[in-house]
């Protein structure tokens, strides 16, 4: 393998125009969907209903259907909650973190990413509101003047989570929206239909590419990823908080908050590699999104895998080191009691199977690929599964020990989350441009001056 | 001046360099000797703070080294013998260790047999925390780091001249093995020589918070040295507000990232409160050190912070300089705060000696005359690295 | 309809032609001209001599003031309004205040970025703008780079304006005209039926969401709980009462019986177990004053509030009240006396013996001796001779 460092790879492949590029992204909101497009719809919608019929039920009987009961009390719907809130940070983390690194390379998958955020904190956000058992009165978490005279507790970590997540959701949907409106234009400018055209003037608020506009613009995405990057990793700390201010062995320690948001990339990049390699082969986009950019997807798993590794190693060290012996049990608990299956899922999956990445043949090969970013997926959910359970199920009470087992109105709420997730992805390939039109040609050959370094002083 | 071709002068380092770093490495030398007769002790709680220093210095270069391989980075590849220069500090630890190790029983309450005996914890380490193993692990740990630095700056070296692509494939690769070593090296480093002062203490995430001072510390050297040649002529005309912006988000963010790590572990235990982690704060806590404690925020946070905010604040020569200096006075300072508290004497809070200022006027003199020794005879550009092109016409 | 000028366009092909017409433009002594590409093109800041971005500004203000309405409304609920001691922290925690301060400071400072952005800068929404849906939108959108003089700019000539766009050798030129602006009057029929059918719909919404449906099922299974109120049947037991007698030899807490019911004098074996400490007696004095005082008047005079509905007790200032042990007058207000009721059930025990303890001080104070005086001016250290 013989790479020439002195040059520049290109953002995107096969020296495709501006036009072209346009043409290609913009094909599937031109053409009528297929029936391969309503299978798919029917599928993701089918698994949609199951999660809605189970949680009617759970909504008129209540949340006894669930598995949950002393003395694991959190139990699966959270394990779901801490995923798909995961599974949201791979979005914001391309398009802001890469971003501020200046990595080309991002702009052809931003977009879709940027989506699948705001997609997975939708499914996220369900889970602790259903929690409540009582959904219809989530209002109750906001701190407003009411008439109990009552506030919220601004001590509790699960009402940070309330702030983390909503403000997550909020800017992650403005900046979507930011990226989105050149684009809306450009498709105003060239659609020939009227209803469409009305759509898409409303939404590109009257953009008109002006420089003087692309400076402001250009300005606020730069500080937008600017808070999105800390955002990012405010949310899953705030997440790791839930679990590690309390003293339950397993779950207070201290290396949660940097562990959570390397697992939470981890496993939103993993989702990203699932959904963008049928994208892309779909629609036609291997130029846009290119081999080189799966690779360095692969690259981010394979090193955010190695530092949930660390933590994993580290949690066991410190946990031998403490000398506290409920904090030891626990962690033999986990590697060798009635959850071990979980927890070698779980080694396997997230520290294991992505080692594979470390050769350039595996990580640029699509079947070694989906194979791995499933297990990767997989691997994740039982990550927050053994955290959850497996601490909860054993506590200091040796009376009170059991053996939790979710219902099938857990697996069906779950089940549910996928369909809700899917079906929105669905959606929006064929609504909006899943590539940003304005990034994509910006990063094209030729698109920019040449000799834009001649103007120093 | 579209840049096409670059003919670089070999051009020695600023005479300052090794007439400061000789006078500074000659006054420590003799004061901390001194130091060391009137009390050891404390000589030895203060020679430990710099070789913390040093570490982290040589070792975090050799991170930045292998990060700009792995990343792909080449805004950096025209500034990279800069860290290659710190990193050949990393060969002198096997001396600069020698004495800490003798030191021992000053240093570490662990190393006293008895001591662990009446101790059922401090037994329950004793697989972990005992002398032979101890040293065997400081020996490996400076063994492994200095075979990396040896390989990479070699290959770099060699490609000066030989131009060759394929060095580069190596060094990425050779990189690649570095960094999962380097996280786990670093991580009991933090361990062994930070965290077992205290040895009761425990803290998952502190090899991490280690880390993350070493990456401010080495990026400030660097950022502090391009700084001081570039206004001396050294790199002038083709480096950019462009790369000084860069280092300067870099310095940024890294700020941003000590102070999540340094609030997460600070909050978790706060929350918590439990005994047998809140009194490692509550020593910190203590007298005269609540001062230091609340200073360290604002010195390591809040000013770096402040300073750095705005995008003219991240390319201004001038501020980086001022803040290079700042934040290795800021990691020195975070090293002290770790540190010092574990003496018995300055449990109940800090008593000042001079002793205290000697050791960093030693730190200051080798690290200066190492740098120096080694760039003299080395070119101050990796001439010929494919990246440097694209690095010396970097935009941003 | 009317049309004016809006400005010259001219179209570029390559991003390096639209940074030279830009220079040039710049130069020329053009303030009002613009240039439009469909993606940013680098450098075309400087090319067209803008001012940087004032848009930080927005967010550091907006991003300061989120920071502190957050803290401050933390403080207020959590420290002044209604302070609660949660898990053994201070009321006011600032580490655990850090979380929310983070998220509302980049909430604010990115919305209003945004919203300052669009509203502020750029003016939108803005569909009527004259370039719209002209063939130079179409291709500056597309593929092309586009240049405009407007026709306000102050060195604008029309035939000056053309020459100069053609010496920069774009791919072509167009005149970009716009109608005077149509007027919407917003008291428009439609327009106002539509807004009250808006609140109509949405105030019915909200009354059925909070009146009626909040009142349906599942969602008041909270009030219909299964369990049995006081005086209900219950077929678990034999004899249909829901309530039950406690079992045999066993007695509720704080329900410990009074076994001197209907004796005259107990005294010899209730002893006061309470100090007349300050808090003590604060408890007796509102304790008296609820139940004893509306008979026996506030100061124990017997000076009935009750204007003869019912007799007069005698003082409680009499040699005889004064010399009560401490536990016949307890056993008074236990168990009544003469056609006073007992006030067990109304008064605890604790608060009996503090009632007990303030009608000592009642009694002392409309008894005092000179002996009293001089205490007090010891304690208080006055000259007693002056």
């Amino acid at each position: 393998m013989n790479i020439d460092y002195s040059q520049e790879a290109p953002a995107i492949a096969g020296r495709l125009s501006l036009s072209e590029i346009e043409e290609l992204v913009a094909r599937p909101l031109d053409t009528k969907p297929d029936r391969k497009y309503f299978i798919a719809l029917s599928i993701s919608g089918t698994l949609l209903l199951i999660g809605a019929v189970c949680l009617a039920f759970s909504f008129y009987y209540g949340i006894g259907l669930w598995g949950n009961n002393q003395p694991v009390g959190w139990a699966v719907p959270i394990v779901n909650f801490v995923f798909w809130v995961g599974i949201g940070h791979a979005g914001t983390l391309i398009s802001a973190i890469l971003f501020l690194l200046r990595q080309k390379w991002r702009t052809g998958i931003a977009r879709f990413a940027e989506a699948m955020t705001i997609f997975a904190v939708m499914c996220a956000g369900i889970f602790p509101i259903i929690h409540t058992g009582r959904p219809w009165l989530a209002g109750y978490l906001l701190p407003y003047p009411n008439q109990h005279s009552l506030w919220v507790n601004f001590t509790s970590p699960l009402l940070w989570d309330v702030f983390a997540v909503s403000t997550y959701f909020t800017v992650s949907l403005v900046f979507w929206y930011i990226g989105l409106i050149p684009d809306f234009a450009t498709l105003r400018d060239r659609t020939t239909s009227k209803i469409k055209k009305t759509i898409y003037s409303i939404f590109s608020l009257g953009w008109r590419h002006s420089s003087r506009h692309w400076q402001h613009y250009e300005k606020a995405y730069m500080l937008l990823a600017g808070f999105a990057t800390p955002l990012v990793l405010s949310v899953h700390t705030i997440v790791s908080f839930d679990f590690a201010v309390s003293i339950l062995p397993g779950w207070h320690t201290t290396i949660f908050p940097p562990y959570f948001v390397a697992g939470a990339i981890f496993s939103g990049f993993a989702m990203v590699v699932t959904v963008l390699v049928f994208v892309r082969k779909i629609f036609n986009l291997e130029n846009i999104i290119t081999m080189d950019h799966l690779e360095k997807m692969n690259k981010v798993i394979l090193a955010t895998g190695m530092m949930v590794g660390y933590a994993y190693g580290m949690e066991f060290f410190i946990a031998w080191y403490s000398g506290v012996q409920a904090e030891q049990f626990v962690f033999i608990n986990r590697a060798f009691g009635p959850y071990a299956w979980a927890y070698w899922i779980m080694v396997s999956c997230n520290v294991i199977f992505p080692q594979l990445f470390w050769f350039r043949k595996f990580r640029r090969s699509i079947p070694v690929m989906m194979v791995i970013v499933i297990l990767v997926n997989v691997g994740m959910w039982f990550e927050r599964f053994v955290i959850t359970i497996t601490s909860l199920h054993r506590d200091f009470l040796p009376s009170s020990w059991a053996y939790y087992k979710p219902t099938i109105f857990d697996m069906g709420i779950l089940l549910g989350s996928f369909g809700l997730f899917f079906t929105l992805v669905i959606l929006f390939t064929k609504s909006l441009p899943v590539v940003s039109i304005s990034e994509v040609k910006a990063v094209a050959e030729g698109a920019q001056p040449t000799h834009h370094g001649g103007h120093h002083e | 001046m579209h840049q096409t071709d670059f003919n670089y002068q070999r051009k020695d380092l600023p005479a300052g360099f090794s007439k400061f770093g000789f006078a500074f490495l000659i006054i420590g030398l003799i004061l901390s000797v001194a130091a060391f007769f009137i009390d050891q002790s404390r000589a030895a709680f203060n020679y430990l703070v710099i070789y913390m220093m040093i570490v982290s210095i040589a070792l975090g270069s050799l991170f930045l080294i292998a990060l700009e391989y792995v990343a792909g980075a080449d805004w950096s590849t025209p500034f990279r013998r800069i860290p290659e220069f710190f990193a050949g500090l990393l060969p002198l630890l096997f001396i600069l260790v020698i004495p800490l190790l003798f030191m021992n029983h000053d240093l570490f309450h662990w190393a006293h047999e008895e001591a662990v005996k009446q101790d059922k914890i401090l037994e329950g380490k004793a697989p972990y925390l005992n002398l032979s193993f101890f040293v065997i692990r400081t020996i490996a740990f400076i063994a492994i780091w200095v075979l990396f630095y040896f390989v990479l700056t070699r290959n770099s070296k060699k490609q000066d001249s030989t131009k060759d692509q394929t060095l580069t494939t190596k060094n990425i690769r050779y990189s690649a093995a570095f960094i999962p070593l380097f996280a786990i090296t670093i991580t009991f480093t933090a361990v062994d020589w930070l965290m077992s002062l205290e040895p009761h203490w425990f803290s998952t995430i502190f090899g991490v918070y280690y880390f993350s001072g070493t990456v401010i510390a080495a990026l400030a050297a660097v950022t502090l040295i391009v700084v001081v040649l570039k206004e001396k002529g050294y790199f002038n005309p083709w480096i950019t507000n462009d790369h000084l912006y860069s280092f300067g988000a870099l310095l940024f963010a890294f700020v941003n990232f000590w102070a999540y790590i340094a609030f997460s572990q600070f909050m978790l235990i706060w929350y918590a409160d439990l005994p047998e982690e809140t009194f490692w704060y509550l020593t910190r806590w203590e007298g005269s050190w609540a001062i230091f404690s609340l200073l360290l925020i604002v010195i390591h946070f809040i000013v770096p912070y402040a300073m750095l905010l705005s995008q003219p604040a991240k390319m201004d020569p001038k501020r980086l300089k001022f803040i290079s200096v700042w934040l290795l006075f800021a990691h020195l300072f975070d090293l002290f705060w770790l540190i010092m508290p574990n003496m018995q004497p300055l449990k109940k809070g800090y008593v000042f000696s001079w002793i205290d200022l000697v050791f960093p006027i030693l730190g200051i003199g080798i690290v200066l005359t190492i740098f120096n020794f080694i760039a003299k005879k080395e070119n101050l550009i990796p001439v010929g690295d494919p990246k440097l092109k694209k690095g010396i016409n970097f935009h941003l | 309809m009317n049309k004016k000028l809006f400005g010259i366009a001219a179209i570029f092909k390559s991003p390096d032609d639209i940074i030279q017409a830009a220079k040039k433009t710049a130069e020329a002594g053009y303030k009002k001209f613009d240039t439009h590409s469909p993606y940013p093109v680098h450098g075309m800041e400087r090319a067209m001599k803008l001012k940087p971005s004032k848009l930080g500004f927005i967010t550091l203000v907006f991003g300061l003031t989120g920071a502190g309405l957050a803290l401050l409304l933390m403080y207020w609920t959590m420290s002044v309004d209604y302070p609660m001691i949660i898990g053994g922290k201070p009321f006011f925690a600032l580490p655990a205040f850090i979380p929310v301060t983070f998220e509302v400071t980049v909430l604010l400072a990115t919305l209003s970025t945004v919203i300052g952005m669009i509203t502020f800068f750029f003016r939108f929404p803005e569909n009527d703008h004259p370039l719209h849906d002209t063939e130079y939108m179409k291709k500056v959108s597309r593929d092309h780079f586009g240049l405009v003089i407007e026709a306000s700019d102050k060195n604008f000539d029309e035939s000056k304006v053309r020459d100069f766009l053609k010496s920069l050798s774009p791919i072509s030129i167009e005149e970009i005209y716009f109608s005077e602006k149509e007027t919407f009057p917003v008291l428009e029929p439609k327009f106002v039926t539509f807004l009250i059918a808006v609140a109509l719909v949405t105030s019915g919404v909200t009354y059925f969401a909070l009146n009626k449906l909040l009142y349906m099922q599942p969602f008041t299974w909270m009030m219909e709980q299964q369990k049995l109120n006081p005086q209900q049947k219950s077929s678990l037991f034999a004899d249909g009462f829901g309530m039950r007698t406690p079992v045999q030899g066993t007695v509720a807490r704080g329900f410990l019986p009074y076994p001197y019911m209907g004796q005259t004098n107990p005294t010899e074996v209730l002893q006061n177990p309470y100090l007349p400490t300050k808090e003590n007696l604060k408890l007796g004095e509102q304790k008296y004053l609820t139940f004893c005082s509306p008979c026996h008047g506030n100061f124990g005079d017997g000076d009935s509030r009750l204007r003869g509905q019912f007799p007069n007790p005698p003082s409680l200032h009499s040699t005889r009240a004064r010399e009560f042990s401490d536990g016949m007058i307890y056993h008074i207000i236990t168990n009544g006396q003469n056609i006073m009721p007992s006030y067990a059930s109304q008064i605890t025990r604790e608060e009996r013996w503090a009632i007990v303890n303030y009608i000592r001080v009642l009694q002392r104070a409309k008894n005092a001796k000179s002996s009293d005086l001089q205490v007090v001016n010891k304690e208080t250290g006055n000259n007693a001779s002056n």
